[in-house]
């Protein structure tokens, strides 16, 4: 502007100079000329004080708005159908135990009635015929329910995700990003729901891509501090970006979503990573080296009985996150982290099932009855350390410069127990229960006593798929499969159905997505499950053939979804 | 209601059709990103007397403005010297990584 001013009067100077007496009739148009300029200038001068006036208005509002807001909101209708949902339940039950103690009359008289024993015996007319015939010794299952079968078709669900990503510059080198997220029902707003599967519990880990109603949750904040002394380190801390990695982000037609691969993590952690950008060194396009450490599991606060009675330890992870190459073309990301004292669950929320009060809480069921539609909600603690786990993978993405791409992930999980379980299981292994007296010695109460195996146990998964550019939008094809033993945490995968990516067994996705416009994009995909094993997404419990729970060979206190499938279509809008 | 559901995404599909949805706009960012690297870091880079420049160092819509009114005016032969095409491709780079455009979100 000022380089224009300058223009405009040095044309005005140069053609007064311009001006000379011999020229007598070009005077007047000189003049007539200069105070064409005169107004003009008047007039830039004007425009200029107006531009000031607004400048310093922007300028202002530029230095007091410290945050910037973005965000994507979209809305997802499903049509949900589950084959084959079986419930048998039983516990494993040391029955020599029990034997040994009854005849030591530690449960009281078997004739008696009203002693613990006889009212057991009366109670479980079969069982206690079964065990006084020497059918039953050694340790076996204690069936605790007859075995139901069933198909479930939720024919429609609609659910609505927003969430709202926060940036702000600190420094130079300081960054401070975040999200928060809100994943509900349409209709539904309770934030709990029954406990019918590890995925129906409301925890820290899960809880920004479980549906748990109307409230924003902070489901990532941290700083990044680059450049740290000059150097190519970098450190960042908080509510790690560690959900939405590679490769699963091309299924959400969004760009890498996480830092971690999505192949073995997709959960909500808090921790600390110590980057260093090994790319300048070497000259390899977004090569990074990262260690990362957070703690999955608070052992203490909050979970102690009147400060003591705390049998858990903290869960602490660490490990190494490697982008070996990343240049828009190829990308490889290498993983291993190790997780030292995973615990028997997490601390959440749960509206507990009535159908487990009529098994494990016989006196309280007879309240309970009274009240059908209603169930108790509860905080759960997990009861005790049920081992370490490790977890390693390679990952490479292929794009081509015509937005082709293809992807393939190799995952291992390795889970080491150490023989202690919990009422579900310990690590990968299932509890054998032993018959004891409660407190008053009124009741014989089914405790878990230890883990039926500590074996060490490896599990693998493959993923693989491609995104290719078709007539509006894209067509993507995705195939996943988890062995007997996968357990990679990836359970806040927002799959109602369950985290695709943990199951054991394998999964087939088609999508179609339409390109509206550079920021909305419509969604039409599908996606079939077959599970092979039980305990999907689960480090708890022994993983069970499905087809032996289905014939009624294998048992699981939770129900067991043979095949299901999500047809589904999705409107996303990005602002 | 499974009939529903499928009448539902026809009903969606026939209005993107309607709509006819395109975002391309000619240029092809991945090969802008190889033009980029080739033509414009050469003189671009940390310490260079031109300035760094990185696509975050505009805002999409600056980004618009100097391909559509500058084109590079402190140098115009370098832009000269290059394609339509080429240019296209660089333009749609720099859009797609502008400072205000979608970034990948990791912690670096």
């Amino acid at each position: 502007m000022r380089t224009l001013v300058a223009i405009v009067v040095a044309q005005a100077l140069g053609l007064a100079a311009m001006a000379s007496p011999a020229v007598y009739a070009a005077e007047v148009t000189d003049n007539a000329k200069i105070a064409e300029l005169k107004q003009q200038l008047a007039e830039i001068t004007e425009e200029l004080e107006s531009l000031n006036s607004r400048v310093n208005k922007t300028e202002r509002h530029a230095a007091l708005d410290r945050i910037t807001f973005t965000g994507d909101f979209r809305v997802r209708a499903h049509s949900l159908h589950y084959q084959d949902v079986t419930w048998n339940p039983a516990i494993l039950m040391n029955f020599s135990d029990f034997g040994a103690r009854a005849m030591a009359g530690e449960y009281g008289d078997p004739a008696n009635v009203n002693s613990p024993l006889g009212k057991m015996m009366a109670a479980n007319p079969a069982l206690a015929t079964a065990f006084q015939s020497g059918q039953l010794s050694g340790i076996m299952p204690y069936v605790l329910a007859a075995k139901s079968r069933q198909d479930i078709d939720n024919d429609i669900y609609y659910n609505t995700r927003l969430r709202l990503n926060m940036k702000a510059q600190v420094w130079d080198n300081v960054d401070f990003a975040g999200r928060l997220s809100m994943y509900k029902n349409w209709g539904d707003s309770t934030g709990v729901q029954v406990f019918d599967s590890w995925r129906a519990f409301t925890m820290d880990g899960t809880d920004s891509s479980n549906t748990s109603g109307d409230w924003l949750r902070v489901e990532r904040a941290y700083f990044d501090w680059r450049n740290i002394g000059g150097s190519e380190f970098y450190l960042s801390i908080g509510r790690r970006p560690s959900t939405y990695g590679p490769p699963s982000h091309y299924r959400e037609n969004e760009l890498r979503g996480g830092t971690p691969s999505g192949h073995l993590v997709n959960f909500n952690f808090d921790g600390m990573t110590i980057g260093y950008k090994l790319g300048e060194l070497t000259g390899v396009e977004g090569q990074v080296v990262r260690f990362c450490y957070g703690q999955g599991f608070e052992s203490q606060w909050g979970n102690g009985e009147l400060f003591g009675d705390t049998i858990t330890k903290d869960t602490h992870l660490g490990g190494f996150n490697i982008d070996a190459i990343n240049d828009g073309n190829h990308f490889l990301q290498f993983t291993l982290f190790a997780a030292k004292d995973i615990n028997d669950g997490f601390k959440g929320t749960m509206a507990f099932p009535n159908q487990l009060a009529s098994i494990f809480a016989p006196t309280m069921y007879q309240d309970l009855q009274k009240f059908d539609n209603f169930n108790f909600v509860t905080r759960v603690q997990p009861s005790g350390v049920i081992g370490d786990m490790y977890l390693g993978g390679v990952g490479y993405s292929y794009e081509t410069d015509d937005e082709m791409k293809f992807f393939a992930s190799f995952g291992w999980t390795r889970t080491v127990g150490n023989g202690y379980a919990g009422m579900f299981g310990g690590l990968l292994s299932d509890a054998v229960f032993t018959a004891e007296l409660n407190n008053d010695g009124s009741e014989i109460i089914m405790s878990p006593s230890t883990a039926d195996s500590n074996e060490n146990h490896d599990g693998y998964g493959i993923y693989v798929g491609m995104q290719i550019p078709a007539p509006y939008g894209k067509f993507g094809l995705e195939y996943n499969y988890g062995s007997k033993y996968w357990t990679p945490f990836t359970q806040a995968q927002d799959d109602p159905i369950g985290s695709k990516l943990a199951t054991r067994g394998h999964v087939v996705e088609g999508y179609y997505i339409f390109d509206v416009n550079p920021h909305m994009f419509i969604k039409l995909a599908g996606l079939y499950y077959d599970y092979e094993y039980t305990g999907s997404g689960t480090p708890v419990g022994a993983p069970q053939k499905v087809s032996d729970v289905l014939n009624g060979t294998a048992y699981s206190l939770l129900p067991v979804i043979d095949t299901a499938f999500d047809v589904n279509a999705s409107l996303t809008v990005n602002f | 209601m499974m009939k529903t559901t499928i009448q539902l995404g026809v009903l969606l599909l026939a209005t993107v059709l309607a709509a006819g949805a395109n975002a391309a706009d000619g240029g092809n960012p991945k090969k802008g990103k190889h033009l980029y690297k080739k033509e414009c870091k050469v003189c671009h880079s940390k310490s260079d007397a031109a300035g760094e420049l990185t696509p975050m160092s505009k805002t999409m819509a600056q980004w618009d403005r100097f391909f559509d009114k500058d084109k590079h005016k402190a140098k115009p032969e370098v832009f000269q010297k290059l394609s339509e095409q080429d240019l296209k491709d660089i333009q749609q780079f720099l859009y797609d990584h502008a400072a205000d455009s979608a970034q990948p979100q990791t912690c670096g």
